[in-house]
Parts: structure tokens; sequence; C-alpha cells
């Protein structure tokens, strides 16, 4: 549980920060506080694909910033988005979540691996997701938005049956992808906007 | 083999692509030997990457041939008319994009290739930013596709993790989501908006690559990914979910031809005609019967091509009027060529884009009167659209038919509309493997 605060956390940090660099870093603390959430189903191969992947996605926007001050005052899109995300989370685990006869044990303090704690942080993280991307007007917010998504993706996918690894490097693949178009068009937008 | 051959040639032209009498000619060479492995490979020819499988089927190697050929054509008009250098290794990268996608047997692993694919472009989409809004329809093509790419991915791998003992009413919204997300991608009404700014923004190349190349691709993964996913009897229990689908078919495929109506641009009644023709290919393989889905994957792969054809001819147009509205006088055999390509989007007889579309309405009506009129309807529309863009073409009459000097569009254009004549003139070899893969969708539909 209070890995799964964590993750709520960091992402309405990485939500409300309004410099891009900001962002990097708490986009970053997102990626570790979800991989330890699941850590129980992953391998170390699959580990270290993703804090690779977390890592050099934050990495790009962190150099896409250029400097410390640049980034999107977030305004009333930082409410809406919690707001947004709030709603959505109960509703879709409520939807989509794996109906068993057994009662979760929700552990305050360790590590949990429950289908249930890994499938509400990943649902937290889609809907957040959504709400920011579609409350964006920029680049930073809609690459935030993007990764976080993808970062609930990765989640979902610890449970899906098939070759693992190969499944989370493609995601890693998509991950890195996003964050260098949005790299891309942060640095386009600046240059318009100066 | 032809998707490491793409994948490795990629970062080697992004080295060279300053030098375009180099990268351009590599880039051509690469797509030339991709396509010939392609289309040599014997039939279910599998290879491994990791553990992940990929398998030639007949639809595979058709879609791949067709697609890395249009691919070839855009590169041809980059290279000799509008050289943008940065669009060589984003070609490869599509290229590899496209044989991977078309090739993996495993849903998930397509699909988050697919979203890649659908995000290489946004480099090309970007040109004199500051004269233009092409970073905002950038940026808005981002949010698009990166909201609809993550939403179904996330679809994708719940319906995968969870238990098949789980509710139908889970599976069935998961197909909804699924549907929704591939409807985004695809930017088909209602969710268009970003396709309109696109159209007025981008470069005639960059659309062509995405219109032509990347939306077919998506629609046939769309069928794949529903097929190999084993979410398919889910929707055949509920005929609601399939209404759904029928009705944002129908309502694209009419919505996008009113639109093409109304276009006061080459380009944008490209993209509009090009949005009413996913409408149908949606409708086609949501019909879920042999005719629907080999006329959705038809009228998808004909519809890239004429499109690729139009927007050619419309970058060409565009460029010689100067500034001024586009005229037939100036560039007589790229307006010659822009006309054909709309008796391929209209899905006229004799070319290959006919049959599709005349399967498609034939199923629509046994379906529901209103969505095969509707049909008929989208397709009166865009006849009447592509008619009047042509009488502008030629409103002030034509001094002489002598072809334009450099009549790059021109001359590609004219060799894809032959294609789809040929294919027209014979359509079996066209319309059999997409029979193939058909019957391969309508088992995985009912399974024993």
């Amino acid at each position: 549980m209070v890995l799964l605060a964590a993750v709520a956390l960091t992402t309405l940090i990485a939500s409300g920060a309004t410099r891009l660099r900001f962002t990097a870093l708490a986009f970053f603390a997102v990626s570790i506080a979800a991989n330890v959430i699941a850590a129980g189903a992953t391998t170390a191969a699959q580990a270290a694909v993703l804090a690779v992947a977390g890592l050099a996605a934050s990495g790009i926007l962190f150099v896409a910033a250029r400097d410390g001050e640049y980034g999107e005052d977030p305004g009333w899109r930082l409410w809406v988005a919690t707001l947004i995300a709030v709603v959505a989370t109960p509703a879709a685990f409520a939807s989509f979540r794996t109906i068993t006869a057994d009662v979760p044990e929700l552990a305050l303090f360790p590590s949990d691996n429950a289908t249930v704690v890994v499938q509400v942080a990943a649902f937290w993280l889609l809907s957040s997701g959504t709400a920011i991307l579609v409350t964006a007007r920029g680049a930073v917010r809609t690459s935030l938005g993007a990764l976080l998504m993808l970062t609930g993706v990765q989640l979902l996918m610890r449970y899906a049956p098939g070759p693992q690894l190969e499944l989370t490097i493609a995601v890693a693949w998509v991950e890195v992808v996003v964050a260098l178009t949005g790299a891309f068009l942060i640095v386009n937008e600046r240059a318009v906007r100066e | 083999m032809p998707l490491q051959l793409l994948a490795a040639m990629a970062p080697i032209v992004f080295l060279l692509r300053k030098r375009v009498v180099i990268a351009a000619p590599l880039t051509l060479l690469t797509l030339a030997v991709a396509t010939a492995l392609v289309a040599l490979a014997p039939d279910a020819a599998s290879s491994q990457i990791l553990s992940l499988q990929l398998t030639i089927t007949p639809l595979g190697r058709l879609a791949i041939v067709a697609l890395l050929v249009i691919l070839a054509a855009i590169v041809l008009d980059v290279w000799l008319d509008e050289p943008a250098y940065n669009f060589f290794p984003t070609a490869l990268g599509v290229g590899a994009v496209v044989v991977a996608v078309l090739l993996l047997t495993t849903p998930l692993a397509t699909y988050s290739i697919l979203l890649v694919g659908l995000l290489l472009p946004v480099g090309s989409f970007t040109f004199q930013i500051h004269r233009n809004r092409s970073v905002e329809a950038a940026i808005r093509h981002f949010a698009f596709v990166s909201l609809g790419g993550t939403i179904g991915l996330a679809a994708l791998a719940l319906a995968e993790s969870l238990p098949r003992d789980q509710p139908q009413s889970t599976f069935v919204l998961l197909v909804v989501v699924l549907y929704v997300a591939f409807a985004l991608k695809l930017a088909v009404i209602p969710f268009h908006t970003h396709a309109a700014l696109l159209a007025a923004e981008a470069p005639a190349t960059a659309l062509a690559l995405f219109f032509g190349v990347l939306t077919p691709m998506t629609v046939i993964a769309f069928a794949q990914i529903l097929m190999q996913s084993a979410l398919l009897p889910s929707i055949v229990q509920l005929t609601k979910v399939q209404d759904l689908l029928l009705g944002i078919g129908g309502l694209s495929a009419i919505g996008g031809a009113l639109l093409a109506t109304g276009a006061t641009d080459l380009r944008r009644l490209v993209v509009c005609s090009v949005i009413s023709d996913l409408g149908m290919a949606l409708v086609g393989v949501g019909t879920f019967s042999g005719p629907g889905i080999v006329g959705g994957i038809a009228i998808a792969l004909a519809t890239g091509a004429s499109a690729t054809q139009q927007l050619l001819a419309a970058g060409t147009l565009e460029r010689r009027a100067d500034g001024g509205p586009p005229r037939a006088a100036r560039a007589p055999m790229a307006a010659a060529v822009f006309v054909a390509g709309g008796i391929g989007l209209i899905g006229a007889p004799p070319v290959v884009a006919f049959p599709g579309r005349f399967y498609v309405e034939l199923m629509a009506y046994s379906f529901a009167t209103w969505l095969g009129a509707a049909l008929v309807i989208a397709t009166v529309l865009l006849l009447i659209a592509q008619l009047r863009v042509a009488f502008g073409l030629f409103s002030e009459g034509l001094p002489s038919w002598r072809p334009e000097r450099r009549p790059v569009a021109g001359v590609v254009g004219g060799l894809i509309f032959a294609a789809l004549l040929a294919g027209g003139i014979a359509p079996d070899a066209f319309l059999r493997p997409i029979a193939a893969f058909a019957e391969e969708f309508l088992r995985a539909l009912r399974p024993l």
C-alpha cells in the first residue's frame, strides 16, 4: 500500500511540475516505484530493461529541457487531470480487474506483488496519463502523459502469457521512441515560441 | 532478413542523410532488395527474433510488397522533386516497421512496433517551423497516436492477462476499447481533428508516408491483431458491439465524404477522401464476413496507393502554383495523375479498388439498408468532391498537353495508376491472398 501511495504521489508531482527537468526526475521516480510494486512478477533481466528504459526516457526529457527554467505550467489542467484520474481509476478497476474468489492480502509495508495492487497501480497510471494527454496543450505534458501510460502498460503486461522479456523490450522501445519524439517536439516548440 | 536489412540500413542512411546523392539511391536499393526478399520467400517461411516468431503469410507478402513499393515511389519523389534529407532514414524505419508488423505473430509485439511506426513520421511533419503551424500539427498527431496507441496496448495486455473465466462483458468492453484505440490512430471520424491540421500544415510527401503507407498497414494490423488475440469469439455473441463497429465505420465513411465535398485545397480533399475510405474499410472488417473482410483490406491497400498518387501530384501542383491556386496549365501531367488518383479513391472500375468497394457495399446492404445506402451516398459524395476539384484544376483551360519540366510526380503517379489498372484487370492475384486471410479470420471468429 505504501508503494501504491508512492506511485500516486510521484505521479502527482510529475503532473504538477512546472519545470521540465523536474518533470523528468519525477517520472523516473514513478518508473522506479511502479517497478518495485511489481518486483515479485519481474525477472532480473526484465527489471534491468525497465530500469534502463525509465532512465533513458527521463534522461532524454532532461536533456531536451536544455536549462533548468524551461517547462509548462499546468495551471488548471493539473486539477482537472487529477480529478479525471481519481474518477477513472476505480471505474477502470471495477470494469477490468481480475475477479477471483480469494480475498487479496493488502500488506502495508512490504513490496507486494498481489495482482490487485499491481492492477490498481496500472489503472492509476493509465487514468492519470489519459487525463494529462486529454488536457495537454503542449509537447511537455503530452510526452509525460504518454510515458505514464506506457509505465502502466508495462505493469499490466507482467501477467500476460508469452515471451515476457521480449514484450518488455518491445514496450521499452516504444517508451524510448515516445521520449525521443516528445523531445524533438519540445525543442521545436521552444524554437517557435522564442 | 528483410527486417534486419531495413533496420540496419536506417541508422547508416541517417549518418549519410545530408549527402542526398548517396542516401537516396541507397534507400531505394535497400527497399528494392527487401521487397525482392519478401516476394521470393516461400509461403509460411518463418524465423525468430529472440523468441518472437515471424511468419510470411500470403496477405503479409502482398501487403509488404505493395507498401514497400509505395514507399519507394515516395522516396523517389522526395529525392528528385522535393529534397528533404531527413526523409530517407525515416522511410527505411517505416519500411522495417511495415515488415515487422505484417510478419510478427505475437499481438502485443505487433502492436508495440505499430505504435513506433506511427510515431516515426513526426520528424517529417515539421518543416519551416517559423512560417507555419506544422509543429502544432505534429504535437496533435503525437497526442492522438500516443493516446490511441497506449490505450490499445493496455486493452490488449489486459485481454491477454485476464483468465478466460472472467465475465464476458469485460472482454466485450476490451474489444470496444481496442476499436476506439485504432479509430484514434487512423483518424477516422469523430477522431479526425488532428488530420485536418496535418493536411493543411505538413508537407505532401510526409502526408503520403502516413496516409499512403502507415494507415493501410494499421487497418491490416487491426484485423490481424483481432484474430491473433483470441478476442473475436467474445464479439460474435453481442450484436450491439458489431452495430457500434459498423456505426463508427459508416459515420466515418459518410462524414469523410461530406468533408471532402467542402475541401478547399487538394491535400485536404485527399485526406478527407482517405478518412471516408478507411471508414468503409472498417465497415468491411466489422461485418465479420468473408467478402466484407476481403473488401475492407482491399480498400485499405488500394486507398494507400491512390492517396500517395494524389498527394505527390498535389505537392507538385502547389509548388508550381507559386502561392496562387493550383492549375493544370502549370503542371499538366501532375494534374492528369491527380484526377486519375481520384478514380482510385472513389473505387470506380476498372481500377483494383472497385471489387473491394463492391464487396463491402454488398455486405453492408445485407446487414442493414441504411448502412448500405450510407456507403453508396459516401461514394457519390466523393465523386462530386473529386469532380469539383478536377474542374477547378482545369478551369483555365490547358494551353498545351506537353508535360511539365521534371514531371516526377506525374511519372510516379502514372506508374501507380498503371499498377492499379493492372490489378483491376486481373483482380484474382490481388484478392486471393486477402481471401486466404479472411478464411483464417472466420475460423478464429467461430472456433469449432
